[in-house]
């Protein structure tokens, strides 16, 4: 009980003031502004904890009542990909993004903004729908669904596995695609379908087709990925695996799609009526 | 403009791959031609059948780069050759390059990585590419001599002496014109061979040729190898017009050459006037056992 007690009178002395500089937006097509905050952060915070003492004391640095700041998170742990932000002008998850490290002094600032490339449901919330329409686009699933049992899985050997358990990882954050150079923020969903789709549902498209259930919408994923807003649109910057937190090899994913892409373009031209 | 973006959607695979096919061949394959040949007038100087032509090792040069150029505007066909296998395909890699690199954007300050700066710097230079091979071709290919400092007029004929001119400004002299000149060829080819190499590298990842990182690492060696010897090979070339033709040297090993090729009649003929290419090849068919 005392050595709790004791713990928790370090932490307060240790109590430094950090401002957050954060990007704010009332709703979809509102204007943004910035607003700044005095956060007293104890030692061993991370950004969301610290947003939450800004959603109990909603005041901004100069003493003026705001309304709380919104942000999305879930798991706390990296894995959802849910509070994805950009944090000091680079994205990353603030779950996981550490006062210590980014603000470890008294009088320190630290920025918060929104990803540029999905469009702001207010504050640090932003719409990821359309890396799901994504994921839709390049049927990035199994097709099991039917009307009798298809039996059991096909066996799959370790090495497949390990490569194909790093590739489902990938949490749909919008990291990769926030650092990509050539993928832009859409709000017109029509424009979707030719829209650049980025890193993320590549590398998914390339996880299915590796499974062997899943390889019999292999023709139907590259369809998907060799027309406007595939594959091709890549410019190979390389800054998706770069940014990347789950270290999913996006370039040999990207690659992978581009050679599968190239066979089927030759099998179509040779062999398809 | 409808219709156009129709077009470029129906097409877009076949579009993208012919767009990274067309910069290694037929146009980086022509790169690593034009450069060997214009370097001749440096290594050239290892040329033994260039002897005759001139006891020193920059008269040799002029002299096998003389050979080389007579050798191309011999070749059958040159200007279909021109127009299907260097016109046409640079045209296309151009503006569909152009229509591409609008699809990008630039965020290197925030993520300052080596491929991103890569990335950005091959649009760069495929930009002040453009800018120079237009004025390189206009200057030296069509004519246009207004582009050129003191107006020389390229001659295939006076290969290295009219470049060597054309490019410091003066005949054998440094004018300040020249030497805006020269730095922009210096930059323009720098960046051009730079865009041949990393398009190189880019295109084994876009074809799916290197798919692992380590296969992307190993093609990237190579490819800064390739680079790197292009590079040379363009710097000797450039460096061998600039600072190792004389220009009245270069003149009389030339005349030599034309003489050979065209007897004494052919160049007094030519001499008076120049812009008619023909004359002197009359002379020359006229005559065969000349030279
Ligand atoms: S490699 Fe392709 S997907 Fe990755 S950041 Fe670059 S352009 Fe975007
Ligand atoms: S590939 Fe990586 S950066 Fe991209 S969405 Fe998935 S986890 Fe996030
Ligand atoms: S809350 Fe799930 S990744 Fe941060």
């Amino acid at each position: 009980m005392s050595a709790i007690a004791t713990e928790t009178t370090k932490a307060a002395e240790s109590t430094r003031t950090v401002h957050f500089r954060i990007k704010r937006c009332d709703g979809p097509g509102k204007p943004s502004r910035w607003e700044v905050f005095d956060v007293p952060v104890p030692a061993h915070a991370n950004v969301i904890s610290c947003l939450q003492w800004i959603a109990a004391n909603p005041t901004t640095a100069d003493g003026k009542a705001t309304t709380p700041v919104v942000w999305e998170s879930s798991c706390l742990e990296e894995v959802c990909g849910a509070c994805t932000m950009v944090i000091n002008g680079k994205v990353r998850q603030s779950c996981s993004c550490l006062m210590d490290e980014y603000a470890p002094n008294d009088g320190d600032t630290i920025t918060l903004e929104p990803m540029s490339k999905f469009p702001v449901i207010r504050d640090l919330w932003v719409d990821r729908s359309r890396m799901f329409d994504a994921l839709k686009r390049v049927r990035a699933w199994v097709p099991i669904d039917g009307t009798y049992s298809l039996g059991p899985g096909p066996m799959e050997g370790p090495k497949e596995s390990e490569t194909r358990y790093k590739l489902s990882e990938c949490m749909t954050c919008g990291c990769c695609l926030e650092a990509c150079p050539q993928y832009h923020l859409e709000t017109d969903e029509a424009a979707w379908a030719t829209s650049f789709i980025g890193a993320a549902p590549i590398s998914q498209a390339r996880l299915f087709n590796e499974h062997e259930t899943g390889a019999v919408l292999k023709a139907d994923r590259l369809e998907a990925l060799m027309g406007p807003g595939g594959i091709n649109d890549c410019g190979n910057a390389q800054n998706c695996v770069q940014v990347c937190p789950k270290e999913i090899p996006l370039t040999e994913s990207i690659a992978t799609i581009g050679r599968a892409a190239t066979f089927e373009a030759f099998r179509r031209f040779f062999q398809s009526r | 403009m409808a219709e156009q973006q129709g077009f470029m959607e129906r097409h877009h695979f076949l579009l993208r791959r012919l767009h990274s096919l067309s910069g290694i061949v037929p146009i980086g394959v022509f790169l690593i031609v034009h450069l060997t040949t214009n370097a001749s007038v440096i290594w050239g100087a290892a040329n033994g059948r260039a002897a005759p032509y001139a006891a020193d090792a920059a008269g040799r040069g002029v002299a096998t780069f003389q050979h080389e150029v007579n050798f191309i505007n011999n070749l059958p066909l040159l200007l279909l050759i021109e127009i299907f296998g260097l016109w046409l395909p640079i045209a296309f890699h151009v503006i569909l390059g152009i229509v591409y690199a609008m699809t990008g954007s630039k965020n290197t300050q925030t993520y300052a990585y080596t491929g991103n700066k890569r990335y950005l710097l091959q649009r760069l230079s495929g930009y002040v590419g453009v800018l120079f091979i237009f004025y390189h071709v206009a200057s030296l290919r069509w004519g246009w001599t207004f582009l050129v400092p003191n107006g020389t007029e390229w001659s295939h004929y006076f290969a290295a002496s009219t470049l060597a001119a054309a490019l410091k400004g003066e005949a054998g002299m440094w004018t300040t014109p020249g030497v805006i000149v020269a730095i922009f060829y210096f930059i323009g080819v720098s960046l051009l061979v730079y865009h041949f190499a990393n398009g190189l590298w880019t295109a084994a990842i876009t074809w799916g040729i290197t798919v692992s990182e380590a296969a992307q690492k190993r093609w990237g060696y190579v490819c800064t190898a390739v680079g790197v010897v292009l590079m040379g090979t363009a710097w000797t070339a450039l460096g061998g017009f600039l600072f190792a033709v004389d220009y009245d040297q270069a003149r009389a090993v030339e005349e030599q050459i034309f003489i050979e090729h065209h007897g004494e009649e052919g160049l007094q003929k030519f001499m008076d006037n120049p812009v008619d290419e023909q004359a002197a090849a009359t002379i020359h068919e006229a005559e065969p056992g000349d030279g």
